[in-house]
């Protein structure tokens, strides 16, 4: 069994929201600086930068998997995480496609949209407004996400906007999601009085949800135990299936 | 006013079949976020929202809601209105925004007095 730090919620300078110093390689370079050896890079909505960070990731030593953030039409953020680009790639397609007819982005307002390359150069600006919710519900993003591979957990649960909980109310069972990310760092505070009720028996997952440097390396990770880094195994470990172990609440530096 | 009553002065499409139209009105709430209705919306109000997703049944039935509209032309989900029959929930469908139908319920008197 390896063990791994993971964060599976990490934006990069392609999205809106992101500083432009969350490069694929800056970010790389800071997750194994800091013992973070899994990762996975999620865009809203997009993946222009996920070839890059994969490449970085090859070169630093750090798992990197393909992942994005999709936006539902009940308006909260769903995260998908693959095993491979080509995995990715086909679900970009099919988001893409449910996301015709936005309008284009106003980087003035909403922040530059960027693709750059491993090595840190500019590679191209994505016009598309890449924030905003496609036609898929909740359940198909899942399910359709779900037939390509994917890992999925409903974003920050906790939070006030564009949480799957709190645009629904509750989580069925009809939603076969693997996890719940909570984002606020009182996790055990919140854990079981609060939400356990209304997400049913889902495991927790506790990512950065970087936008920037500092809140991806001081944001909270998750202590695994698995045999690879792939989703059938980060799958068993939320379950705590064959002895694999999933910590959510984990903090590099200043662990408790 | 009734359910039934509603449903014809507005021109509100039913897409449910069990529901009761007999059912008396006492307020309204306007809210797409449903963690939000669940705790702000009464017994007997007639819920205004854009989301067609199921979970709209669950907590109209949860609260005893008189009805629920679904605004904007949302496509309502195939469960969304099982689940509703299975509750004897009534759903109406129109192209109207909320804004409108909010709107429309306050002119015809339906206002939430404390």
């Amino acid at each position: 069994m390896k063990r791994f730090i993971g964060d599976f919620h990490v934006h990069t300078l392609l999205s809106p929201c992101a500083e432009v110093e969350m490069t694929p390689n800056h970010i790389v370079l800071r997750a194994v600086q800091n013992g973070i050896n899994l990762l996975a890079v999620t865009d809203h909505n997009a993946s222009g930068n996920v070839l890059a960070a994969l490449e970085a990731g090859r070169k630093y030593g750090v798992t990197v998997l393909p992942g994005m953030e999709v936006e539902c039409v009940e308006e909260a953020h769903i995260v998908t995480i693959f095993d491979t680009w080509g995995q990715l790639a086909q679900w970009q397609k099919i988001v893409t496609e449910a996301r015709k007819s936005l309008p284009p982005n106003n980087a003035n307002k909403f922040g530059g949209q960027f693709v750059v390359d491993a090595y840190d150069n500019f590679i191209c600006e994505e016009k598309k407004m890449l924030l905003g919710a496609c036609r898929l519900t909740a359940r198909e993003v899942i399910d359709k996400s779900r037939a390509l591979g994917a890992l999925v957990f409903a974003a920050h649960i906790d939070r006030p906007s564009y949480s799957l909980l709190g645009q629904l109310g509750f989580i069925g069972e009809e939603l076969t999601l693997d996890a719940v990310e909570i984002s606020n760092l009182n996790v055990s505070e919140l854990k079981e009085q609060k939400f356990r009720p209304l997400i049913g028996s889902l495991p927790y997952m506790t990512n950065s949800d970087g936008h920037n440097i500092s809140d991806f390396i001081q944001g909270p990770k998750n202590f695994l135990e698995i045999k690879e880094p792939s989703v059938e195994e980060i799958r068993l470990a939320l379950k705590g299936e064959r002895d694999r172990k999933f910590k959510p609440g984990y903090f590099v530096g200043f662990n408790r | 006013m009734k359910v039934g009553e509603v449903a014809q002065l507005l021109i509100l499409t039913k897409v449910t079949g069990r529901g009761s139209l007999e059912m008396e009105i006492k307020g309204g709430y306007t809210s797409d976020l449903l963690s939000n209705v669940m705790g702000q919306a009464k017994p007997g109000m007639i819920w205004v929202t854009m989301q067609g997703h199921h979970n709209v049944v669950a907590v109209a039935s949860l609260l005893g809601l008189a009805a629920v509209i679904i605004t904007g032309g949302t496509k309502i989900e195939a469960d969304t209105i099982t689940k509703a029959d299975e509750n004897e929930l009534t759903v109406f469908s129109t192209n109207m925004s909320s804004y409108e139908v909010t709107g429309k319920l306050y002119a015809l008197g339906i206002i939430n007095r404390q």
